[in-house]
């Protein structure tokens, strides 16, 4: 009895220790940016808290514009990304054979590509097209990835519906469209949503493609704040703060929609 | 007949899938074949990113970045180490954490949210945070290693602290994926075998490393291919915290290849190198998921 007992509590405080390891960087960040300018290299000490960072860093016209066109990507890539991976994915779900085949062979070898061998050519595709450093140049690319990296999950969800109303529906008339559309659509919405946040966070998070096909006529967010480190990497508690506010869709998925996640994260 | 036979094999089915697949190829065609094709013909000429003469040189631009001594005594060697140490470390820690939390107690909603955060973080934030914790002046790291009575580190002045501190990093933003699919992992395998070895009077690290990982293989084994093949391609946590510096020691590839193109302007070589690395990882890929199913087959 007294055993079970101590086990119990090493337990207990072995994963309490885990976690406060695994949230001490964010909680970290946070309280940084919660100091004033004066006080941010000492974190550690001191009792002053303020604000004034947030305001500070909202006020400065790139931010802003970056915030913006961040959120603006990743919805738009997110509405338009789930259209072609939905139905790519209930095509490789409910087809054998020799198209579907290859198709899965294609997606999963450019699943493995690494993104610099395409992207680096991309730029001079992009430069002779005149989309460089715009909302379609980045908004294509991310949905190519989408289609690489969430087709054959939306395929998971839709092998989890059973075809057989489909098939019922098309025997009593329906055409396949109508039994896509009408029938294994709404059965897949819980797989949409779960798909639809890690797009969103997916492509919110992105910093190699944002890196080379845009500039400073839109700034993202994380190519923003990956300048910001290198040469205002002194104004700690503005950095914090930016940091704080990115991370903000983070938390609020991760406190909110987690079963959606977790239900997402299949192999 | 021959007309109907090919009316038969692209008939009304093969239509609607084409219809359902369409979108997505052309996409797929356009935005990754399509400049995968033309990296490849830019690394077979003289291609400066600006004023380009296009030469074909043939094989001049490989050759190059394989004689290369940073390419093949710095960038190489580094890409695999992360690759290695980060897929290990992230490998071990999750499914310990796996196993811990493979049972039911209270508070486990708030422990999985906790540990699922650093999933959802975006690298280039979780870069800029561990940046900031190792600071040599500020940083919390070094209060607390002074603390300890040792004299600060400028941590990222030495190219091993610096990867260290990469690898940790990646571990931290990636073992919560690791959990999430091992705990699903080991919900889904039989409990009966596991009894009967505890019954048979099996301690339980035995029952671990007999039953419990045998068992676990599959989902392992896809696990170790995904991540090695992502981690491989890693750019952003390496390019935010230490930008391949001290003197370019902590390159890896995908940074070499941005570099030789976009700093160095030399688009050709930088194609080069990329092509070089993609058909590395496809290699290593493959020669990870055969050995992988091999292991597997000769536990059967």
């Amino acid at each position: 009895m007294l055993k079970a007992g101590w086990k119990r509590a090493f337990f207990g405080l072995s994963l309490a220790a885990i976690c406060l390891l695994i949230a001490f960087p964010i909680l970290w960040i946070l309280l940084t940016s919660l100091r004033p300018a004066s006080e941010v290299f000492y974190v550690h000490r001191g009792t002053h808290f303020t604000l004034r960072n947030f305001l500070e860093v909202l006020a400065k016209p790139e931010i802003k514009r970056s915030f913006f066109n961040s959120g603006l990507i990743a919805t738009l890539a997110t509405i338009l990304s789930l259209q072609v991976t939905i139905t790519s994915g209930y095509m490789l779900s409910r087809f054998r054979g020799r198209m579907a085949n290859t198709w899965f062979g294609l997606i999963y070898l450019f699943r493995a590509i690494p993104y610099i061998a395409w992207v680096l050519p991309l730029y001079v595709v992009e430069q002779s097209l005149g989309i460089l450093d715009s909302y379609w140049g980045l908004l294509l690319p991310h949905m190519s990835v989408h289609i690489c990296f969430f087709s054959w999950l939306m395929k998971g969800f839709f092998d989890g519906i059973d075809p057989d109303m489909e098939f019922a529906a098309q025997i009593d008339g329906c055409s396949r469209w109508g039994a896509f559309l009408k029938i294994a659509l709404p059965q897949a919405v819980p797989g949409i949503a779960a798909l639809a946040i890690l797009t969103w966070l997916w492509t919110w998070n992105e910093f190699l493609f944002a890196l080379i096909l845009t500039g400073s006529r839109t700034p993202m967010l994380t190519v923003t704040m990956a300048q910001f480190v290198h040469e205002l990497g002194i104004e700690w508690n503005l950095m914090s703060a930016t940091a704080v506010m990115a991370l903000a869709p983070a938390i609020l998925v991760t406190l909110f929609a987690q079963e959606y996640v977790v239900k997402g994260l299949r192999v | 007949m021959k007309a109907a036979r090919a009316h038969a094999r692209f008939g009304e089915r093969e239509r609607f899938m084409l219809a359902l697949i369409l979108p997505a190829v052309l996409i797929l065609i356009s935005f990754q074949i399509i400049p995968i094709l033309i990296g490849a013909n830019a690394s077979f000429r003289v291609y400066p990113l600006f004023h380009p003469t296009k030469t074909w040189v043939g094989l001049t631009n490989y050759i190059r970045i394989l004689t290369d001594p940073l390419f093949y005594g710095t960038v190489l060697p580094n890409t695999f180490l992360f690759m290695t140490c980060s897929v290990t470390g992230g490998l071990v820690a999750g499914l310990s954490l796996a196993m811990m939390l493979n049972r039911p107690f209270r508070g486990a909603r708030l422990v999985r949210t906790v540990i699922l955060l650093p999933l959802m973080i975006a690298p280039v934030v979780a870069a800029i945070m561990i940046t900031w914790m190792f600071n040599d002046q500020f940083g919390i790291v070094n209060v607390v290693w002074q603390a300890l009575g040792f004299e600060p580190v400028v941590w990222f002045l030495y190219r091993w602290t610096s990867m260290a501190i990469v690898v940790l990093t990646d571990i931290w933003l990636w073992t919560p994926w690791f959990t999430i699919i091992l705990l699903a992992g080991l919900q889904s395998i039989p409990i009966e075998p596991r009894e009967a070895a505890m019954i048979d009077g099996a301690g339980p690290w035995l029952i671990f490393w007999k039953v419990t990982l045998p068992l676990l293989r599959p989902v392992l084994m896809v696990c170790i291919v995904i991540r090695s093949i992502d981690a491989f391609r890693v750019f952003d946590i390496v390019w935010v915290i230490t930008k391949g510096e001290p003197f370019r020691s902590t390159e890896v590839f995908s940074i070499y290849a941005y570099k030789q193109a976009f700093i160095y302007l030399n688009f050709d070589q930088g194609s080069a190198a990329a092509i070089i690395g993609a058909i590395i990882i496809m290699i290593v890929g493959g020669v990870l998921y055969w050995g992988l199913s091999r292991l597997l087959e000769v536990s059967r």
